[in-house]
């Protein structure tokens, strides 16, 4: 390739031909600095660049870890507040079906004394109504008795065995009584 | 610059619409300073000093989260290794990231040489740049090759799987000499051709811009109202250098990325 274009010079009697050919100087000075170049990127440039980029990947991954960790830090927390939540709901049901069957049972209980009484109230009245009528009825028993032995002494004009007489009247009003 | 304008300084600006050298070499070789030292040489050592500047300046300290700087440091640098070094060669790619990277920044300050004010002048314009770059791809490529394969490699590389018997002998010659004698030069020559054509555009018209604009001031007797037409090649000129901005990047990336191929398929000969 190298001689085509040496040839192709020599026919045009240089000029612009020799723009094709790398001069030597440049060629020389070209793979020293490229040299150069290489030596400097492949010892210290591409380890620097590597360094640099594997402490980025850390340190975002380290923040990713942090950033899940308190994640799963803060979930943990906010399940253990709808737990507490949750319980104290349940613990307030419960209280509340408590008091209402609390209530309930004080309720029941204060009907059931409350008729108790008024059963013994009304007992006590019919009891004290009867032991009266009783006792007005002995005493009307023995006035009625009396009053006949009396009115009847008026009317034999004299005395009769009252305790005889006091006997019959009480024997008759029984039998009416019957 | 000053070497440009004094090669166009005999321009025919009364007669020609643009300024040309007597020899297009005047635009491309230096005098030497020292001994075989001429600008070139220098330029070729600054490329060299201001990539390691880059990547010291970049990695010395680098930082979780980077400066700008660094970031953009980092962005070439991703692409090099993430896209082509592991994005075209695979998992192995690695290994030959430091290569790369080296071609890639070397190229590319190169390149941008060429509109950097006051250097004007891309390295990668001379063929001894280009083609020994081309020449080290080329020997890695097929070391790599045959180091991995043996000595079928070459079985492989001239006679890709699936060819006739009756055509083998042919398909192996052009083989042989599109991939083994060709491909280094198609490597070079398209770096260097570009930066060329680049080099060329850009000198001349901001040059030629530049001698009608200043001759309109102090030679308007002579080069008359055509000196206006000063203004349209300096204006192209500055057109041509954002576009020159984006030549010399493609092209970095397009010699790192073919190399990653031609390295890609000795180690994997199915492709």
């Amino acid at each position: 390739m190298l001689n085509v274009i040496l040839a192709a010079e020599e026919s045009e009697g240089g000029g612009g031909a020799d723009l094709l050919l790398p001069a030597t100087p440049e060629l020389i000075a070209g793979i020293i600095a490229f040299g150069i170049v290489f030596f400097f990127i492949w010892r210290w440039a591409v380890p620097a660049i590597n360094k640099s980029l594997e402490e980025r990947q850390r340190a975002i991954g380290g923040q990713l870890q942090e950033a899940e960790k308190t994640k799963a830090e803060a979930d943990g927390l906010l399940a253990d507040y709808r737990a507490q939540i949750a319980e104290a709901k349940a613990k307030q049901n419960e209280m509340i079906d408590e008091a209402r069957a609390e209530a309930e049972q004080v309720k029941a209980d204060i009907i059931a004394k409350a008729n108790a009484e008024a059963e013994q109230i009304l007992a006590r009245a019919r009891h004290d109504a009867d032991a009266e009528r009783s006792r007005v009825l002995v005493d009307a028993r023995s006035d009625v008795a009396n009053l006949s032995i009396d009115l009847a002494e008026r009317v034999v004009g004299g005395s009769l065995d009252r305790d005889m007489q006091l006997g019959l009247v009480e024997r008759y009003i029984q039998d009416l009584e019957r | 610059m000053d070497q440009l304008i004094l090669a166009l300084e005999e321009c025919d600006f009364v007669n020609e619409p643009v300024c040309v050298p007597g020899d297009v070499a005047d635009l491309f070789v230096f005098p030497n300073i020292v001994g075989q030292v001429n600008r070139t040489v220098f330029l070729i050592f600054l490329a060299a000093a201001i990539v390691i500047a880059l990547l010291y300046f970049a990695f010395r300290r680098p930082s979780l989260v980077p400066t700008k700087f660094q970031a953009a440091i980092e962005s070439l640098v991703g692409v090099v290794r993430n896209d082509i070094a592991v994005g075209i060669i695979g998992p192995d790619g690695i290994k030959y990231f430091p290569y790369l990277l080296s071609i890639f920044l070397f190229i590319l300050v190169g390149n941008l040489f060429e509109i950097t004010p006051l250097v004007n002048f891309p390295i990668t314009s001379r063929m001894a740049i280009p083609l020994f770059l081309a020449l080290v791809t080329w020997a890695i490529f097929l070391v790599v090759g045959i180091r991995k394969q043996g000595l079928k490699y070459f079985g492989e590389l001239l006679w890709p799987p699936g060819v006739p018997t009756g055509l083998k002998p042919l398909v192996g010659v052009i083989e042989f000499v599109s991939t083994i004698l060709v491909r280094p030069f198609s490597l070079a020559v398209r770096l260097f051709a570009n930066l060329v054509a680049g080099h060329v555009m850009l000198s001349l018209l901001l040059v030629t811009g530049w001698i009608f604009i200043s001759n309109l001031v102090t030679n308007y007797g002579e080069i008359g109202l055509k000196g206006i037409a000063g203004f349209a090649w300096f204006g192209l000129g500055l057109g041509i250098w954002v576009f020159e901005l984006l030549v010399a990047i493609l092209q970095a990336y397009i010699f790192t990325l073919l190399s990653a191929v031609y390295i890609e398929s000795s180690i994997h000969p199915a492709h």
